[in-house]
């Protein structure tokens, strides 16, 4: 097996490539897990300060998964001291010209349905419908990130995709 | 292409136009899109990962095995300060010396011995002693030295060798005087050398040899007494400031006229005594201010 050129990621420049590379995927992740309510950006930072710590034990190569481990740990041990329930913030509307109020309405009907049913969908099918449809990320890069086969996300997020609209069909 | 297989390949940004088109004819495709979009605004609040970092750099402790290199070094500069240090230490030279009215033995790295009488300096080096015995001598020493390789006194005046043996070396201003008391003793001057039997003494005093006789076994001064014979009164006065603390003036008499005899390092008054009554001079003492004056 040939040597890793960079051993560990004490080197300031590798850490750094490695938190420009991975830091907003992380928080994503951790964002559409687990909601807005935890801080994700406070775990990413946490992540990030273990993975410096651990440096000398963790080789460039293994860090994303050793980020995603250890970020998703501190979630979850901040899930079990309180369970809140999970809420996507609303970002505002980008072209709301000459809309109708009942138009309005409408779309904030539709936005509370949708917000009812991503909360409803399982952590696994959120994370990657989200990271399809919101980061625009393909099924290859989302499997990369959650070290998933493709057809894994595929079923994941078509799964969330259904299983959306027959909710809002419902609500 | 079945509806399910178009659906997923919009899901994955993966239409070609064909399919593109097939997609748009669905029947749900404003459906679709409308839920979509929707879901856009859902996207996580912005993230920026120069600024996060700004924020987390400076709790980063420093890693010091980054340097690893340079701590090497520093250890390493650390452990050659050390040894220089170390053998520049036992390199050096080895000095004793004497302050007025002391006296001191000196074991020297072999089985010799040096008795330093009052005011003398000895130096020698512990390093290389196994290959060279050699002294610097300043002062007054009675040396027994342990058969072996050479030994040599180095003075400014002459140096002494011998092989194994006792003897007396001094030298002061002017006054070069070696006594050789057991063995045989080589006394290079200016280039000549004398070998000393026992009981032969040699002197070079303000410039005149002398090849004098020793009836003693072991020089006066080590039983605390200064023997002298047909030596100036300067000499003389020297050697009693040598081994008391006092200020002599001597301007009223002739420092020059010889004197035989022997005073002690134990008492002043009798030490002045011993020196002033054979040659009819007499002395006041005030504090330890002597006057010499004829009588």
């Amino acid at each position: 097996m040939p040597k890793a050129i960079h051993e560990n990621s004490c080197q300031e420049h590798l850490y750094s490539a490695l938190f420009r590379k991975h830091s907003k995927n992380l928080h994503d992740f951790l964002y559409y897990k687990f909601g807005s309510h935890l801080n994700p950006k406070d775990k990413v930072q946490d992540a990030f300060i273990k993975l410096w710590d651990n440096c000398k034990k963790v080789p460039p190569e293994k860090a994303k998964s050793f980020l995603f481990t250890t970020a998703n740990n501190l979630m979850l041990n901040a899930v079990a001291h309180q369970k809140v329930v999970l809420k996507h913030h609303k970002n505002p509307r980008k072209n709301s010209t000459n809309e109708s109020p009942e138009f309005i309405l409408e779309e904030k009907q539709y936005s509370e349905k949708l917000q009812k049913a991503l909360e409803n969908l399982t952590e696994a099918q959120r994370v990657a419908f989200l990271m399809n449809r919101a980061e625009g990320k393909r099924f290859k890069e989302i499997a990369e990130l959650l070290d998933i086969s493709v057809k894994a996300v595929e079923k994941r997020i078509y799964g969330a995709l259904k299983k959306l609209r027959e909710n809002i069909d419902e609500l | 292409m079945n509806r399910e297989e178009l659906i997923k390949k919009w899901l994955d940004h993966n239409l070609n136009p064909d399919e593109q088109k097939a997609f748009e004819g669905l029947e749900d495709y404003k459906d679709l899109i409308r839920l979509s979009e929707s879901v856009e605004d859902f996207k996580s609040p912005n993230f920026d990962s120069e600024e996060v970092y700004a924020e987390i750099k400076s709790s980063l402790k420093p890693k010091t095995t980054k340097n690893w290199i340079r701590s090497l070094l520093r250890v390493a500069a650390a452990l050659i300060i050390g040894f220089s240090l170390f053998y520049y230490n036992s390199t050096l030279d080895t000095q004793i010396e004497t302050s007025i009215a002391q006296e001191t033995t000196v074991s020297l790295p072999d089985a010799s011995t040096v008795a330093l009488n009052a005011q003398s300096t000895l130096t020698y080096n512990k390093k290389s002693w196994s290959d060279k015995r050699e002294v610097l001598l300043n002062g007054e020493a009675f040396f027994k030295v342990a058969k072996g390789s050479k030994f040599d006194v180095i003075t400014t005046d002459g140096k002494v060798s011998v092989l194994g043996t006792q003897f007396n070396v001094v030298q002061h201003d002017n006054y070069f005087e070696v006594t050789c008391f057991e063995g045989l003793v080589a006394v290079s001057y200016n280039s000549e050398s004398i070998k000393l039997k026992p009981g032969n003494r040699f002197a070079i005093i303000d410039g005149v040899i002398k090849n004098e006789l020793e009836s003693l076994q072991k020089p006066s001064w080590l039983h605390s007494e200064s023997s002298f014979k047909n030596r100036s009164l300067k000499h003389v006065l020297s050697e009693l400031k040598r081994h008391y603390d006092v200020t002599i003036d001597a301007s009223k008499i002739d420092v020059e006229e010889l004197f035989t005899g022997t005073f002690t390092h134990k008492n002043l008054d009798l030490a002045l005594q011993s020196i002033t009554s054979p040659l009819g001079i007499a002395y006041t003492k005030s504090n330890s201010v002597i006057v010499l004056k004829s009588e």
